[in-house]
């Protein structure tokens, strides 16, 4: 007897369906919440004009290390054709993180006050005020072991104030502190040089390598002002937060151009001419679309989608169980295990490739309840027709489903791609809505074969005959033409239509 | 269908299984439906229907041109603030918003009680970067205090100028993509007649649905795109469904030479109708959740765009699947010689038997 295969087939789809879903909670993989859901920033930027792959790439890098000194959890840097995507999940200062983040060249001159030592973690014996850990010179020669070791250096967030900020110099591109200074308030910014170029010290013979820049003309006599306040000085050239160089102002009058001489190779020299000259970003970023969403409003949209699609899931199994009875709850089973699937699918994609879930996912999921319950409806249908058609109730259940599992497939297939058009060709939520929509269309293929076929098989075979009004499968067979109507369908049909 | 008989086997099952033969003239319509007996001529009266859906369309294209869709930011560009607050009113925002100097904004709630939401939108385009962040911040907070909350409890949407044209260039990619893949596969599943009945009918519900937006005003926002989108994939699947059963029935029923097109047409809208009306309803409840329950009741935007356009779309597709696609299809087949023929013997042959009234069961 087959009914052995189809309680194993019933068996194994649910339990496998089941396991997916409790080893992904018990992994503790939640499906990843989109902004719309959970609060948080998302910025979509274009580059001002056409750049290449590499600019673009470079570009990217240079936000994601911007992002990660925001110390935001899960943060997002996506591309998007040429656009990126920048989401901030959960940031409590959107504002200033996104004028942080897009800002093309935060480039500052700012006059060093003192050099400092590296930081050192404080002994827990001691507790500094607030007001010593702002960044404050020692005034004599009695505290120079002050307790600047142990203040942390200001956060490239604040150190674009106007405000004296402790600044780190890092070794090249490692994360390396090499010095500490103090800087004041900036003096001038990335917008008074013109141009910018990288070029060996002709003089020296240590193949030392120097950075040469031109001003502009409203820049020229401010640098000099600059040069005559500050002469004699270190003046901190300043990039987001870190300090690049800290040459000595060795001139009072720089006639619109300078050179930054210190320690550098060729690589070095012509990266921070490149910094210099571009700012941080190689190309202008223009903000597309800006979304700031506090996290109330965020879970009150979640808590919004999910009792509509609760309430949804339970008005439509209402219905297929008045409608189709004890074949209803199997649609309620199948949707059960279809979900429990479609959670686990969720929970690790989060995880492993930070797919999220959005307010458009959601609600490709609450339309695809339509598709999945759409397909048992197409099934049950073709099962009375058969039954109508004079077959027994297993007859029925084999063939129909034969029939109608073409069908399933013949129309999941168009809402598959559909789905994977959408997915490739779309921006946005339209994304996330496509993907939801496709993959839930997988699954409800996979559910009608390996779920529902079997165990609605094992029904039609174990039910008695007395039994067959719980399924709902109304025998009612017509078997005189109607005379209303007007009359088009044709004797001949009835005939044909084999009672 | 044509069936030769019943398997031996099944005949023992099949006594308890066949316990209501009822007389169709008996029978409910609820019963007639469910037996997929009814007998609506879509076909012979598809006229009434291409008219009807004809007018509509007309009626929508009259008002687009006359005053177009209304856009949402997210097409035009601008800004939008959301506050979730159960005691701010739409004139108290409407002062504020106009205080700050933002000229031609406009305020709506949505939702009720805990979840109700005040949503300003305005254009704000003309201002650049910082003006405008500074704009919007203390647009923000002003809200905030008049709705005693702390600014950062209002959600700020900034949308530029172009992004509406990348969206719209998207969507219309996608669209493209998306006809020419359906129409494809439709044409080698089926026949590329089915597949332009398919096509047409498709492009009913686009068009019904744009008409349905411009005449009523809803706001178009990226979600009305997906959703109308989504219709498009739901009124292909239920004429997919029931084009399965045409294909089966002029196997078993035209070819043979019993039915002539059209008929058989009419007999497998009537065989699905069933479904196509379960179906429909099946997908039409979980979306009035989410647009009564989610969107009026708990407030959640997004949902409502999303919801309104498919409840527009899901009834233009239903519709277009029996009354467009099928009789569209019939009127091109019909055109066939080979089912021309099949018709004129059908008619020779059944002329007498009509004669002698409703045949003798």
């Amino acid at each position: 007897m087959r009914k052995g295969r189809w309680i194993r087939s019933v068996l194994i789809s649910t339990v496998v369906a089941l396991a997916a879903f409790a080893a992904v909670i018990s992994a503790h993989y939640h499906p990843v919440l989109g902004l719309d859901l959970q609060g948080g920033a998302s910025v979509v930027y274009k580059p001002a004009r056409k750049v290449n792959t590499a600019t673009l790439n470079e570009t990217i890098s240079i936000i994601q290390d911007r992002v990660n000194a925001l110390g935001v959890g899960e943060p997002s840097i996506g591309q998007q054709g040429s656009d990126i995507v920048v989401d901030l999940p959960g940031i409590k200062d959107p504002k200033t993180a996104l004028s942080y983040i897009g800002q093309t060249a935060i480039l500052q001159f700012r006059p060093v006050l003192c050099t400092a030592p590296l930081y050192t973690k404080p002994p827990a014996s001691l507790h500094l005020k607030k007001s010593q850990l702002t960044p404050t010179c020692p005034t004599s020669t009695t505290n120079t072991a002050s307790t600047l070791q142990y203040v942390p250096s200001t956060s490239p967030l604040k150190a674009t104030s106007a405000s004296t900020a402790l600044l780190p110099e890092y070794q090249g591109n490692s994360k390396t502190v090499i010095g500490r200074y103090v800087v004041g308030p900036t003096l001038m910014t990335g917008n008074a040089i013109k141009s910018v170029f990288a070029a060996p010290v002709s003089q020296s013979a240590s193949n030392q390598w120097a950075i040469n820049f031109t001003l502009t003309s409203k820049g020229a006599p401010l640098f000099n002002q600059i040069a005559k306040t500050y002469y004699h000085q270190l003046l901190a050239v300043v990039l987001d937060g870190t300090v690049q160089s800290a040459p000595q102002i060795n001139s009072t009058n720089f006639n619109g151009q300078g050179q930054i001489t210190g320690n550098y190779t060729q690589a070095s020299a012509t990266d921070l001419a490149t910094i210099l000259h571009y700012g941080a970003l190689p190309v202008q970023l223009v903000q597309q679309t800006v979304q700031t969403i506090s996290p109330t409003l965020g879970a009150a949209s979640l808590r919004a989608g999910l009792i509509a699609g609760i309430a949804g899931l339970v008005l439509v199994m209402l219905y297929t169980i008045f409608y189709y009875r004890l074949l209803g709850l199997v649609v309620v089973g199948g949707l059960a295990t279809t979900f429990a699937a479609l959670w686990a699918i969720i929970g690790y994609l989060g995880h492993s490739v930070q797919l999220t879930l959005n307010l458009a996912g959601v609600t490709g999921i609450i339309v695809s309840i339509g598709v999945i319950v759409d397909s048992y409806i197409v099934f049950f249908e073709r099962l009375k027709d058969e039954a109508r058609n004079g077959r027994s109730l297993r007859a029925s259940v084999d063939t129909g489903f034969t029939k109608a599992f073409r069908t399933i497939i013949a129309a999941d297939l168009v809402s598959f791609i559909g789905a994977a058009l959408l997915y490739y060709f779309s921006i946005g939520d339209v994304r996330g809505f496509a993907f939801f929509l496709g993959l839930s269309t997988i699954l409800d293929v996979a559910s009608a074969w390996f779920f529902t076929r079997p165990l609605v098989l094992w029904i039609g075979n174990s039910i008695s005959p007395k039994h067959y009004r719980w399924l709902g499968v109304p025998v009612v067979q017509v078997t005189r033409e109607s005379t209303v109507g007007s009359g088009v369908i044709k004797p001949s049909r009835v005939a044909a239509k084999g009672v | 269908m044509v069936r030769e008989g019943s398997d031996t086997s099944d005949s023992i099952e099949s006594e308890g299984f066949k316990a209501k033969t009822i007389d169709a003239s008996e029978a409910s319509w609820w019963r007639r439906l469910g037996a997929g007996a009814t007998h609506y001529p879509f076909v012979q009266r598809s006229r009434y229907y291409f008219v009807i859906s004809f007018l509509v369309i007309v009626a929508g294209a009259a008002a687009l041109s006359a005053r177009g869709l209304n856009f949402g930011i997210s097409f035009k560009g601008g800004v939008s603030w959301q506050v979730p607050s159960a005691t701010l009113t739409v004139a108290q925002a409407s002062k504020i918003v106009a205080r700050a100097g933002v000229t031609q904004a406009t305020v709506v709630t949505l939702g009720a009680h805990s979840a109700r939401t005040v949503e300003v939108q305005a254009g704000l385009t003309k201002l650049s970067g910082a003006a405008r962040t500074a704009k919007e911040n203390q647009v923000a907070a002003l809200l905030a205090a008049k709705a005693h909350l702390p600014s950062s409890a209002v959600a700020i949407e900034f949308v530029g100028p172009t992004w509406g044209g990348q969206i719209t260039n998207a969507a219309v990619k996608a669209l493209i993509a998306f006809f020419v893949g359906i129409v494809l596969y439709i044409s080698i599943r089926f026949e590329w007649k089915m597949a332009a009945a398919a096509f047409i009918a498709v492009v009913h519900d686009l068009l019904v649905t744009v008409g349905i937006y411009a005449l009523s005003g809803f706001q178009v926002t990226p979600s009305t795109v997906i959703a109308v989108l989504t219709i498009l994939g739901y009124s292909l699947y239920d004429t997919i469904v029931v084009f399965d059963r045409i294909k089966e029935n002029v196997g078993g029923l035209v070819d043979p030479g019993k039915m002539n097109y059209s008929d058989a047409v009419d007999l497998s809208v009537n065989q699905t109708l069933a479904r196509s009306l379960n179906t429909s309803l099946v997908a039409v409840i979980p979306i009035l959740s989410v647009l009564v329950l989610g969107a009026y009741v708990l407030g959640a935007t997004t949902l409502k765009n999303f919801g309104l356009a498919l409840v527009v779309g899901l009834t233009s597709g239903a519709y277009s699947s029996l009354f467009i696609a099928a009789p569209l299809l019939a009127r091109f087949k019909e055109r066939e010689r080979r089912y021309r023929q099949i018709r004129a013997r059908l008619e020779r042959r059944n002329a007498p038997v009509e004669a002698e009234g409703l045949p003798a069961s």
